[in-house]
């Protein structure tokens, strides 16, 4: 396998709503990406497109209508998601490219606008679902992450209070990022024990907001980076699972398939104890909970333990493990792929020291990215490392 | 092994009947709503140049999608709404199968001056004749009820 080099990152504004159409916002994120690293249309070999399901842009067949944007047109091109996963799933499928040796230089494209979906995006994810089993009961996405988070507070004991804060820190991380949503300096735990209970004991401050966006990453064999850059980036592991869709089957309070995704990339990357080897972390937290979830299905460390390490501080951006440094899904938006932004893009932009005022300042080296999607059940991790 | 081709009822296995909501709001985007407002107010289009490759998009753009450079706001200018038909067909029946009280003809429509080209339908006296080729023009709703959409133009009519 060759390795895979990150070379070019860029990220749009993310926002409710957006004048652009998902083509253009895909046109700016690439053309970001190209700057940075000094690529054109031209050098590239093949793109792959990352976007969530059609039915938020309103288009069946969405990756052809944003070809155009993705710098596509007449080269080998592919379109895929798996819902929330798509973020990290996209670059994923790039490394795949280029690692396999028929690419050399890849660019991946995230794209999402949600606003089309009127009144709201919720309405396209009630059919998600199960026809026969979950749908005749209306489910929302609220409420049953309600009871995966009432599920995961129940087993370890977890008070909303430290939950709340990592809504809180990623918050707050977010100032600072081009493209956030929803920076706020001046956030406490108390605001988000105070906002509007949706389905307890989520709180509206407890959730990312729907956005539109596009992010984008220049991905290429090693050989290739040297002609771009004397400081290369690497994709040095990657790994994917996913659970059974089926409730009854499933953990709830662990995401396994986290794991099992993290133990692929983790082995890959010649990664033997992930608590010492990772400087830092991008899980995904659309839901504040979820990043302590995820942080235990990382393996940073032991279940029950990611709120203990939250409220000591371990986690912020100058702790022992800083994570979601970008701010995170909560902070910055949440455009379903798009957020390879916080997730992807990030790990580059720290590593290469490209971060600005969000700059880890403890000079890190190894990072971790993660996503989570289709129904609750998918991971995809992502293991990047300087030099 | 059931095989439910072979059943005329539909509705005769035990089911549960949903529906999809979707509904959507579609904003032009950034070169469509250049294009709509100016349609809005004017019986003309708006055509914009890549300066790296010469090629003229119609509709509009944003960027060349050939060479990836975004075009700027100068390489924008106004077109006459005219054009000539590179092919087109007769629709007799709606996507239900049912029949049109009279046949439609759809043209794709290389708009002059630009390397660019539309859908339309054509309005004509003799729906049999060979069009291909010929020289039309746009048709638009009357100025106060134009809505800035696609449906502004009526149809196009032979020049
Ligand atoms: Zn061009």
């Amino acid at each position: 396998m060759n390795r895979v080099a990150v070379i070019g990152g860029g990220m749009t504004l993310f926002r409710r709503r957006l004048l652009e159409t998902g083509k253009e916002l895909s046109f700016l994120a690439a053309k970001m990406a190209m700057e940075d690293s000094g690529i054109e249309k031209k050098d590239l070999d093949m793109v792959v497109m990352g976007s969530a399901p059609d039915a938020f842009d309103g288009i069946h067949m969405k990756g052809e209508n944003l070809l155009d944007g993705a710098a596509a047109t007449n080269k080998p091109y592919v379109r895929l998601f798996n819902g929330g996963g798509t973020g990290v799933f996209a670059p994923i499928a790039g490394w795949w490219h280029v690692a396999s040796g028929v690419a050399d230089t890849v660019l991946v494209v995230c794209e999402e606008k949600m606003s089309s979906c009127f009144p709201h995006p919720q309405t396209a994810f009630q059919h998600i679902w199960d026809p026969i089993l979950d749908r005749p009961l209306h489910p929302n996405l609220v409420w049953l992450f309600a009871m995966e988070m009432n599920r995961y507070m129940t087993m370890h004991n977890i008070k909303k209070e430290d939950i709340a804060l990592v809504a809180v820190k990623n918050k707050r991380n977010a100032v600072g990022h081009p493209s956030a949503q929803l920076p706020d300096e001046k956030i406490t735990v108390e605001d988000v024990l105070n906002s509007e209970i949706m389905a307890w004991p989520v709180q509206r401050l407890d959730i990312s907001p729907p956005s539109d966006g596009a992010s984008a990453l220049i991905l290429c064999s090693e050989d290739r980076a040297k002609q771009y850059t004397d400081d290369p980036i690497f994709i040095d592991g990657v790994g994917w699972n996913i659970d059974s869709t089926m409730w009854t089957n499933r953990d709830l309070y662990f995401p396994r398939y986290v794991a099992n995704a993290a133990k692929m990339a983790y082995k890959m990357a010649d990664i033997h104890d992930p608590k010492k080897e990772i400087d830092f972390a991008e899980p995904y937290d659309p839901f504040d909970y979820k990043e302590l979830h995820h942080l235990e299905g990382l393996l940073l460390c032991d279940k029950g333990e990611a709120p203990i390490l939250t409220r000591e501080g371990v986690t912020q951006r100058d702790g022992k493990l800083p994570v979601c440094p970008s701010g995170g899904l909560l902070g910055v938006g949440n455009p379903i792929a798009a957020t390879m932004g916080q997730k992807v893009c990030e790990l580059y932009w720290q590593l290469s020291g490209k971060a600005g005022k969000r700059q880890i300042p403890t000079d890190p080296q190894v990072g971790v990215g993660q996503a989570w999607g289709d129904i609750m059940q998918m991971g995809t991790v992502i293991v990047m490392r300087r030099g | 092994m059931t095989f439910y081709e072979k059943q005329t009822d539909p509705s005769s296995p035990m089911h549960w009947l949903g529906d999809m909501q979707a509904d959507y709001l579609y904003p032009n985007g950034k070169a469509g709503d250049k294009l709509f407002k100016h349609i809005k107010e004017n019986d003309t289009f708006l055509a914009s140049k890549c300066i790296n490759c010469s090629k003229i998009f119609f509709p509009p753009r944003l960027y060349c999608e050939d060479c990836f450079v975004e075009i700027l706001e100068k390489d924008w200018f106004e077109i006459p709404s005219t054009g000539k038909i590179r092919l087109h067909t007769i629709v007799t029946i709606n996507t239900y199968g049912e029949k049109l009280n009279e046949p439609k003809m759809i043209a794709l429509i290389d708009i002059d001056n630009t390397d660019g080209a539309l859908l339309g339908i054509i309005k004509t006296d003799n729906i049999d004749e060979n069009l291909i080729g010929r020289k039309v023009e746009a048709v638009f709703k009357s100025k106060n009820q134009r809505e800035g959409t696609l449906k502004d133009i009526l149809y196009f009519k032979m020049r």
